[in-house]
């Protein structure tokens, strides 16, 4: 009875107000952020992306939420700039290749140096493993395992595998980053 | 009545809302961008607030400036077009300041490539001022794309961002000339100007290649009336240049002469002004180019008028003919309800016309020069200055108008231009020199400018002494004594003691005054008049020269290091005077004013800054230092003594290009090679100079070039011993061959193809040593004492006959160039009209050896010489005579 009088809330509430959201989007580069971003955006995937040189900006709307996101260049000399736009955000999404285990270790250090900033504590990280559909690709587990995520303790922390080509797991995705746009902004 | 008072409020104050405004408050405002929403109006506002600090000159730290270019970043959000356009503005002030910049590329490469029209232009300029070279190469695409695009502000936008850019990445711009090509047939006159100015700039080094696109620009008629005045500009360029390609200039000068009839005034004029500027015109050509001039002086335009009245005002002096043509215009002017239009037509009737003219229009002048503003009031000074040295009788009037203006109102600048005319009168007409110095007295009197007050009080202690009465000088100096600021009384003190010093009548009275000034409330000044009243008191003659008529001749910045070392190492040795490298002579007053008007005129050129107050041995010195083989050598050197000018050792085309400085040691020669590697593949390695020296020198050290990459200019060095016991085998030639390793490589990477190389030669010109490399110019306040000081040195006299010369001042000038000595009492000019003349000269020879050098000319068939020298060694005087013959 009480959660059909909390779904009636909501509803109300989403009439009169909009939810907004903001995220940043970092991890290394050819890991796949700003076709992410296409996709959730437009449901478009194109196969030939340039590298971003700087940062794009995109607002999408879902449902009731509109969501920004900061989608940051993942080269090296962009890596040292992603603090900047992380702070105050919803929550950051961290984007690793999964299917090239040589790049790995490299990006389980720049997220632990992200995550040790001060200025970003306790913002939720939303880890996701790209590329399932190859087939060298890790799963959840064993990329937990490899990201070591279980020494990040202080916070809200969640891995998938998902695939933006193949639109696999994109679902689950948006319905943990919506479900964060009402708790993590206060 | 109310309306009047708010128009009134509106002007005393509240005219400017950010009057008030501080940089703290600012920066903390800033912050608001990084809200989750962005209020559009608000950030405006703050953005505007933050660039007009920036404008007024605020200086914003690296910290600082980062953190506000990172929150505008986030505007990027935010739809609203004046913020996006605001948030470019900020971009372009930052972008220098701030570090990371590059952040913004994509977001401004989606702005220049999208719909929204308003962003595109600015967002290109944007771009290019956040870009460094590694990153070009990713927007290279987009540029190339802007520079041929329809839109004329984008295409307009990428054309000037690409002239920017080509300073850093002059290469990759270079590949878009196509591009601009096909930009520079648009139909918008800002494109086709700006095209043609990239076209121009990627070609600027290729000589023929500006050429080709000149002679084809000028058949074909050019819409945009701004892209003809530029080719004419361009036009101009070659034709200024040396070695001009023969047939070339008369279709370049046929085609200025036909931009004359040009349906456009501006191209007019721009054609009318090259033609008169033009250093080779011959009075034929420049008629045409005069008679559209004088039209435009009797137009009703004000601008037009001012722009020709200017352009005769400019050549007045260089084609007085063609100029005085216009004079009936130019009179007509003088009444011109614009006083900038009237102040130039009367200067320029003054620097053109009759002496008989200069009464009335000095009148007229005087009617109206309270009226106009400081900067025209200047270019009177100035025309009154060439009149002086025109008309050297008028000096009576033109004194009495100048003194006239100091009196008045006015500020540095204006009273300095007038003190300096002031006292080039003094220096190039003996006549006026009594009056002037009254004038200047006066002037002291009642003068705000500590600088001014200063230089005149110097300027009396140096001539004053010299007049036939002295005495009447003391009372204004003294008077400056009593009613001064520190730094006046100062210069006051030095002046009178120069009086104390060189006139004998005087000497107690001035001993008085010292006395009394030594109870000065400053130190300097104190300082100043215990030295002086000490050094008189000895009353020693060859103390007075060297010790008060003689300035320190040695370089201040050189001095101050020297006894910084000497602080640092405790001995027991005094300090030695002689170790500290000699000050390079500085040129006279008229000299350096002489210089600053050459540019004006030339419009395209920009003068090459000066680095002031580091003589060229200072950044030798510093130079060397860096060099580790040889900086471990310079406690054993001692000073650079002096330096000479480069010395191409190769035509400047060639492949490799090779200037030689020689650094002149008390006993030692240092040669620095700057080598210029212009083949771009080749990669040249163990780059040296190798050396025949002449007879007695001996090579100590070789230093080469580890490796010398295309278009890089490195130095290699060559350490030398002078001749021990045979000083006059010092002047001599040496053989010079560059010596190296070539490996080829990849002219787009630079890398070399293998790690295989082979050994070559180059032969360059030969490295002359001269007795003038040896010597450094030592400026004589008063020669004649020196001359008798040194009466008991050595002496060697000769008479030589000059067969080349033609006139005495041919051989002055010679003479002075070829000894590298100083001509002191103004010498070195040759008065007109005489058949003998004195020369007097001094400097010191490495080693720390007196030179002084009196020529006696006379001009019968060439000129004979009669050269005598006295020098503290006799060597060295013997070398200085055979160095002539």
């Amino acid at each position: 009875m009480l959660a059909l009088v909390n779904r009636i809330l909501d509803w109300f509430k989403s009439l009169f107000w909009k939810e907004e959201m903001e995220l940043t989007l970092v991890g290394l580069q050819c890991s796949g952020k700003t076709t992410f971003v296409n996709v959730i955006a437009s449901g478009q995937f194109n196969q030939d992306m340039i590298p971003t040189v700087g940062f794009n900006m995109r607002k999408i709307t879902k449902g009731n939420v509109t969501i920004k996101v900061w989608d940051i260049g993942g080269q090296p000399r962009f890596r040292s700039m992603w603090e900047r736009y992380c702070r105050g955000v919803n929550a950051i999404v961290y984007m690793v290749d999964a299917a090239d285990p040589d790049k790995i270790e490299a990006s389980r250090n720049e997220l632990h140096n992200l995550l040790d900033k001060p200025q970003l504590m306790g913002i939720p990280v939303l880890v996701l493993g790209n590329k399932r559909d190859l087939p060298t690709c890790l799963d959840e587990k064993e990329l937990i395992d490899r990201m070591n995520l279980c020494a990040i303790q202080d916070r809200e922390i969640c891995c998938y595998s998902i695939s933006c080509k193949e639109k696999d797991n994109i679902d689950i995705t948006l319905q943990w980053l919506i479900a964060h746009s009402k708790s993590g902004g206060h | 009545m109310a309306f009047k008072r708010d128009k009134k409020e509106e002007e005393d104050g509240g005219g400017n809302p950010f009057e008030n405004i501080e940089k703290t408050s600012v920066l903390q405002e800033a912050r608001a961008f990084n809200d989750t929403s962005v209020n559009p109006r608000k950030c405006t506002h703050i953005l505007t607030k933050v660039l007009y600090l920036l404008n007024q000159g605020e200086q914003l730290g690296t910290t600082e400036a980062t953190e506000v270019f990172f929150a505008m970043t986030k505007l990027f959000q935010s739809k609203d077009v004046v913020l996006r356009r605001m948030v470019y503005l900020g971009i372009r002030e930052l972008s220098s300041i701030a570090e990371d910049v590059i952040i913004v590329t994509s977001s401004l490469t989606k702005d220049m490539t999208g719909n929204e029209a308003l962003y595109r232009a600015a967002a290109i300029r944007a771009l290019c001022s956040i870009t460094d070279v590694t990153m070009l190469q990713a927007i290279e695409r987009y540029m190339k794309q802007a520079i041929v695009d329809k839109n004329p502000a984008v295409s307009s936008a990428a054309l000037v961002s690409s002239l920017h850019l080509a300073r850093s990445a002059g290469e990759l711009v270079k590949r878009w000339v196509n591009e601009a090509q096909e930009a520079f047939s648009s139909d918008n006159v800002m494109v086709q100007y700006h095209a043609l100015g990239l076209m121009y700039h990627i070609r600027k080094t290729d000589r023929l290649a500006v050429i080709k696109l000149v002679t084809k620009l000028t058949k074909q008629s050019l819409k945009s009336p701004f892209a003809v005045c530029l080719l004419i500009r361009i036009a101009c360029r070659l034709l200024e240049d040396e070695d001009g390609a023969p047939g070339a200039d008369s279709t370049l000068l046929s085609f200025i002469e036909s931009c004359l009839r040009h349906k456009t005034e501006l191209v007019i004029y721009e054609a009318a002004h090259a033609m008169v500027n033009l250093r080779r015109t011959t009075a034929k050509e420049l008629a045409p180019a005069v008679s559209v001039l004088q039209l435009f002086c009797s137009t009703s335009k004000p601008p037009l008028r001012f722009a020709a009245v200017r352009t005769l005002n400019q050549v007045a002096m260089s084609h007085p003919s063609a100029v005085t043509a216009c004079n009936l215009d130019l009179e007509n002017l003088i009444t011109d309800s614009n006083r900038s239009i009237a102040t130039l037509a009367i200067t320029t009737l003054l620097k053109t016309g009759a002496e008989s003219s200069v009464d009335r229009l000095m009148k007229q002048i005087a009617s109206f020069v309270s009226e106009i503003s400081d900067e025209f009031k200047i270019v009177v000074v100035q025309a009154i200055r060439a009149l002086c040295t025109k008309f050297p009788r008028k000096h009576s009037v033109l004194m009495n108008f100048l003194s006239a203006m100091l009196r008045d109102e006015g500020g540095l600048d204006y009273k300095a231009s007038i003190a300096d005319t002031i006292i080039t009168i003094i220096e190039s007409n003996p006549e006026a020199k009594e009056t002037g110095l009254a004038h200047l007295c006066e002037f002291i009197e009642d003068c705000e400018h500590t600088s001014l007050a200063v230089r005149i009080l110097h300027l009396l202690g140096r001539e004053g002494p010299k007049t036939k009465q002295p005495s009447r000088y003391i009372r204004f100096i003294y008077n400056r004594v009593i009613l001064e600021n520190a730094a006046v009384r100062g210069a006051a003190v030095a002046a009178m003691a120069q009086f104390g010093a060189q006139c004998p009548d005087l000497h107690e009275n001035v001993q008085v005054l010292l006395a009394r000034c030594q109870m000065d409330s400053d130190d300097e000044v104190r300082d100043r008049a215990t030295y002086y009243y000490t050094i008189l008191a000895l009353k020693n003659r060859s103390l007075y020269n060297s010790y008060i008529t003689e300035s320190l001749q040695v370089s201040i910045p050189a001095l101050e290091r020297s006894l910084h070392q000497y602080t640092l190492n405790a001995t027991e040795t005094p300090f030695d005077m002689k170790s500290v490298p000699l000050a390079a002579v500085e040129p006279l007053v008229s000299e350096i004013v002489a210089q600053k008007a050459v540019p004006e005129g030339t419009i395209m050129s920009t003068p090459a800054p000066q680095r002031l107050g580091v003589s060229k041995e200072e950044s030798a010195l510093e130079l060397v230092s860096s060099i580790p083989e040889i900086a471990a050598l310079l406690p054993q050197l001692g000073p650079i003594f002096r330096s000479s000018e480069p010395v191409e050792l190769t035509e400047s085309e060639t492949e490799y290009v090779v200037r030689c400085i020689k650094h002149c040691f008390a006993r030692h020669l240092l040669l620095q090679f700057d080598v210029l590697n212009t083949l771009s593949d080749q990669l040249l390695e163990n780059v040296r100079v190798s050396l025949e020296p002449a007879e007695g020198y001996r090579i100590l050290r070789e230093v080469p070039i580890p490796r010398l990459p295309y278009s890089e200019s490195c130095s290699a060095f060559c350490l030398l011993e002078f001749p021990q016991d045979d000083l006059s085998a010092s002047t001599g030639t040496f053989g010079a061959t560059l010596a190296y390793m070539v490996k080829d490589c990849d002219p787009a990477t630079g890398l070399p193809d293998s790690d295989e190389g082979y050994d070559d030669t180059y032969m360059v010109e030969d490295v002359e040593v001269t007795l003038a490399d040896q010597v450094q110019r030592v400026w004589k306040g008063n020669w004649a004492a020196a001359w008798e000081e040194a009466a008991n040195l050595c002496e060697l006299e000769d008479t030589y006959a000059l067969t080349s010369m033609r006139t005495l001042q041919e051989a002055t000038t010679n003479i002075v160039q070829f000894l590298g000595l100083q001509p002191a009492d103004r010498s070195e000019r040759v008065p007109d009209g005489k058949s003998n003349h004195t020369l007097y000269l001094a400097g010191i020879f490495r080693g720390g050896h007196d030179v002084l050098v009196r020529a006696k000319l006379a001009l019968a068939d060439g000129v004979t010489m009669q050269l005598t020298v006295r020098a503290s060694t006799p060597d060295v005087a013997e070398l200085v005579t055979s160095a002539v013959g």
